[in-house]
């Protein structure tokens, strides 16, 4: 009540310009920030607190995330199999040619240089499969004399007597994973299913999110598909996804968000009768997210998306402030005084900032972020509220003072709710939430792509074998030796539980590189079987002897397979994924990544593996999230309820025995969206839970503002105006494809009636602090001179 | 001028083709006997060695199907090319990439033009008692392994000779042959 005091005419019109100016800093503030683009996190775990964070495992996601980004895969299957594939092939071929794609590889040729034989050879006699180990322990290796003899004279082999005699590096190779992709027809083709699947592998230019390569893709695969309608062709890529969610987007602006706009400004335009009305509103919301955005940047540094989706829409909340006061004037004409509906209105603003201080005080850095925007934007919009829009003329028709009368009178209940009542309502809701409400966490909330998409990238990984990259070991160690044995050891042990029956398979640096004491035993163990039995093999291919001698020469100058050798060949370059690299702490760590079942009992399994080695960590990419989401949801739930036992002290202590008809519209409407989700069925996640936000905070100024201006039609045209507004720009998005908006969407649609249902039930007879006093009360120099507004 | 030279050339060349015994023909030949029987002599000359690799058995070829390949000497080995897989005599499938030399080596057997051009260019000369036929890689990729493969022979094939350029050359010469009964 401070700025009341203070508000003399000249004192009042120099406080608004210290606010425009401290606006204009703001936005030079922003620009400057803003210079090299805006800092935006998006991953979910950088709204966690920095001990919780585990930057390994971020990196290990992004590494195996790589290829699933950079690169798209198709999957081709038609009766015309090597037309189409050309069509297709050739189509997309002029997309690498514009700059839009960087390669597609489809011909058989484009696996020509996959023949590992070349630069492979030098390391061959450090590296046995552990059968020929064993074979060579045996009995130094004699077994291998008579396959190594057919090897040699096979009409379709490479024979190499004075490279490799024995066959090792074909032996070696053989226990490497291979792709499923092999040639045929002169097209990568893909066997599985009892169907011949053409292969087309597309690799990015730039982003995946790149708009302009994401519709010269889609036109190209849609053109390919209306020339070929019996054609089956399957997605897997980030790329298909994105844009999938871009034409989304793009759509749901101008179906859902264009109906949006339409409604609101059609609902301004019919009760104000002034264009100029709906400029003034959005004055107010602009000012305070420029506020809230340098603040908030300011403080954290970087700001994370989500903060900034839902920040913006918690801003929403502002549009009660103009609306009560324009409502007001509208209404008051020239007997407007701002003084009367100050305390309401920064009653208003003190609650719902009070709640999001709660949630400023969490250990959450992601809450703390998104507090700091919605209560920033609160304080901005409401300053630019009081400061500026009285001083803005209001064109107001006397349609709306007859329009306010008629709808009050229109809207009187025939009884009033008794507090008794309510209470008794408030137990049976909230028996009924304990008793149904379920909750949901899973990452399918996050993730907008539509089902048929969802189901090619399923099928492409089941036809491919090949592993999502969402679960892996984390391997730790002081170097790369170390390294190497732990992973040994760690493949030893999946290696017994899948002999064991554990169904599922893996890929480990450990198995293409061993460590330097086992390539050394390797080269023992080939010394022995290049002594007698190479002199046999040699002897009986009728081969001079002097063959093995220079066979033997070989053994002589025989490199150490490194790491950093083999993840530099095109068959390593496979397995750059695994490969981590420096950790912060001076070590080395690789990933082993998991594939195959994926049901509770092998996930405990893996996850005992992995707490059976020093070092080793299990990580579910997908369940991680979900847990990050769910630990975000309750996080949020305690502490909005904090804020809520805080303000409702508050509100009794302003209040007294009303207080209890401020409270109902908003924690009634929470109860009732609440209570229908139970009812239906629809589980609880972070997005409703941020939708109740909104609720709250309106339902909060409903609250108030019906308490306060009890009498005043002006009061109920604003509310009713304030929550169909909000109720058009929140609620509509409960007709979102995407999950998260859904959500939010739904609960403010819910939420925003309840709350616009139960203002009239809690009206109380007589106004709190009835404005006549106010009017008469002998403080003349509160009148503002500048606030008057004139008829014209 | 050397373009001139090449389409008079092209022109005196393509009625010569028309009129004489050309691939379709060669083919049609081939076709007629659909499975056979037979010796073969496989030596594999190899760069680096003065010395070669020499081997020799018995085949079975059924056309579109499957070559049996039976070593007697110098070791006894089975192995059979289907065009999906090579396996030898323990029914293993062999190295991977191995169904590639399988296709082609049954191909070059079958005489299948129509295949063999999309990764060769093919020159025919002689004629139906005494045919040879040239392929040369087309691609980069293909003559890093292999720089030249000739087909000789009259109603079969009877000699194939692989060049590597590496110096390697792979000479099978197939003889004995004699068509299968009731296939």
């Amino acid at each position: 009540m401070k700025i009341v005091r203070l508000m003399n005419k000249t004192g009042y019109r120099r406080l608004g310009w210290l606010w425009l100016a401290i606006l204009m800093l703001c936005a030079l503030w922003l620009v400057w920030m803003l210079r090299q683009g805006l800092p935006a996190d998006t991953d979910l775990t950088a709204l966690l607190p920095a001990d919780r964070q585990a930057p390994l495992v971020e990196k290990a996601d992004r590494e195996l995330g790589r290829g699933f980004e950079n690169r798209f895969l198709l999957l081709l299957d038609d009766d015309e199999r090597v037309s189409t594939t050309q069509t297709l092939g050739h189509s997309l071929q002029t997309l690498v040619d514009d700059g839009q794609l960087a390669a597609i590889d489809w011909r058989e040729l484009d696996l020509a240089d996959a023949d590992p034989h070349g630069w492979m050879g030098q390391w061959r006699y450090r590296l046995l499969t552990p059968q020929w180990q064993q074979i060579i322990d045996n009995d130094d290796g004699n077994q291998l004399v008579d396959p190594a003899l057919r090897r040699l004279f096979s009409p379709t082999a490479r024979p190499d007597p004075v490279a490799d005699p024995f066959g090792l590096l074909d032996a070696w190779l053989s226990r490497l994973p291979q792709s499923p992709i092999g040639a045929a027809d002169g097209l990568l083709t893909l066997n599985a299913d009892g169907r011949q699947w053409s292969v087309l592998i597309g690799e990015l230019e730039g982003s995946p999110y790149d708009l302009s390569m994401q519709n010269a893709l889609h036109a190209a695969l849609e053109h390919f598909q209306q020339q070929h309608p019996d054609a089956e062709l399957l997605r897997s890529g980030l790329v298909f996804h994105a844009a999938a969610g871009a034409r989304q987007a793009k759509h749901e602006i101008s179906t859902i968000g264009a109906a949006s706009l339409l409604g609101v400004l059609l609902i301004i335009g019919f009760v104000f009768r002034s264009p100029r009305v709906l400029l003034q509103l959005m004055i107010p919301l602009l000012a305070g997210s420029l506020f809230a955005l340098t603040l908030t940047l300011g403080i954290f540094g970087r700001l994370h998306l989500l903060t900034l989706a839902f920040g913006a829409s918690l801003v929403g909340i502002a549009i009660d402030y103009v609306l009560h006061l324009q409502c007001d004037r509208a209404i008051a004409g020239h007997k407007f005084r701002l003084r009367r509906l100050l305390p309401s209105l920064t009653l208003g603003l003190i609650s719902s900032v009070i709640a999001y201080v709660a949630q400023a005080l969490t250990p959450m850095p992601g809450l703390r972020q998104m507090a700091a925007f919605a209560a920033f934007g609160l304080i901005g919009a409401w300053l630019t509220v009081v400061l500026w829009l009285p001083r803005f003329t209001l064109h107001a028709s006397p349609f709306t003072a007859r329009l306010a009368t008629g709808w009050w009178r229109l809207c009187q209940p025939r009884w009033r709710l008794s507090p008794w009542l309510a209470l008794a309502g408030a137990v049976v809701l909230i028996v009924v939430c304990a008793l149904r409400l379920t909750s949901d966490d899973s990452l399918a909330l996050l993730n907008p792509s539509p089902a048929a998409l969802m189901q090619d990238e399923a099928r492409v990984q089941q036809l491919l074998d090949r592993d999502t990259g969402s679960r892996y070991f984390l391997v730790q160690a002081e170097d790369t030796q170390a390294l190497l044995a732990r992973l040994d050891q760690l493949d030893a042990a999946l290696d017994q539980a899948i002999a064991e029956g554990l169904n599922v398979d893996y890929q480990s640096l450990a198995s293409s590189v061993p460590t330097a004491a086992e390539q050394q035993a390797n080269l023992a163990r080939v010394r022995k079987l290049y002594g007698a039995p190479l002199d046999e093999l040699i002897q009986r291919a009728g081969l001079p002897a002097e063959v093995a001698e220079k066979g033997r020469a070989q053994l002589e100058k025989s490199p150490m397979l490194t790491l950093a050798n083999w993840l530099e060949t095109p068959l390593g370059s496979l397995q750059q994924r695994l490969w981590l690299g420096k950790t912060a702490n001076g070590g080395v760590a690789a990933t082993v990544v998991i594939s195959g079942a994926r049901d509770a009992g092998t996930t405990n399994a893996l996850g005992v593996l992995a707490n059976s080695l020093p070092q080793v960590e299990y990580v579910d990419r997908v369940s991680r999230i979900g847990a990050l989401l769910g630990e975000l949801r309750r996080h949020t739930a305690v502490w909005v309820a904090l804020a809520m036992a805080l303000m409702t002290l508050g509100l009794v202590w302003r209040y007294r025995r009303r207080a209890w008809r401020v409270i109902v519209p908003p924690f009634g409407a929470t109860l009732i969206v609440l209570t229908t989700f139970a009812v239906s069925g629809v589980p609880l996640n972070i997005f409703n839970q941020l939708g109740l936000l909104l609720v709250l905070g309106i339902g909060l100024d409903a609250g108030i503002f019906n308490v306060e201006h009890a009498r005043r039609p002006s009061a109920w045209l604003a509310i009713t105006l304030s929550t169909l507004t909000s109720l058009l720009a929140f609620g509509m998005l409960a007709f979102s494809a995407t999950p998260a908006l859904h959500y939010l969407g739904l609960t403010c649609l819910i939420g925003l009636a309840s709350v616009w249902a139960l203002v009239p039930w809690v009206r109380p007879a007589d106004d709190a602090y009835p404005s006549t006093i106010l009017q008469i009360s002998p403080h003349g120099r509160l009148s503002m001179a500048g606030v008057e507004h004139d008829w014209g | 001028m050397l373009f001139r030279q090449l389409l008079i050339s092209l022109l005196l060349w393509v009625p010569l083709c028309a009129q004489a015994f050309d691939l379709d023909d060669l083919q049609r030949q081939l076709a007629a006997t659909p499975s056979l029987a037979g010796r073969f002599e496989q030596q594999r000359e190899l760069a680096d060695l003065d010395s070669s690799l020499k081997s020799q058995g018995t085949f079975i070829f059924e056309r579109g199907k499957r070559v049996v390949w039976q070593l007697e000497t110098p070791v006894e080995e089975r192995i059979e090319l289907t065009p999906q897989a090579i396996t030898d005599g323990s029914g293993e499938a062999a190295p991977p990439g191995g169904e590639q030399v399988a296709e082609l080596f049954l191909q070059l057997l079958e005489g299948n033009w129509q295949a063999l051009e999309s990764r060769f260019t093919l020159q025919l000369s002689g004629d139906r008692d005494a045919w040879q036929v040239a392929l040369i890689p087309k691609e980069a990729a293909l003559r890093e392994r292999i720089a030249k493969i000739t087909l000789r022979g009259d109603r079969t094939i009877d000699h194939l000779d692989m060049h590597t350029p590496n110096g390697d050359r792979l000479k099978v010469h197939l003889f004995d042959q004699h068509p299968l009964n009731g296939s």
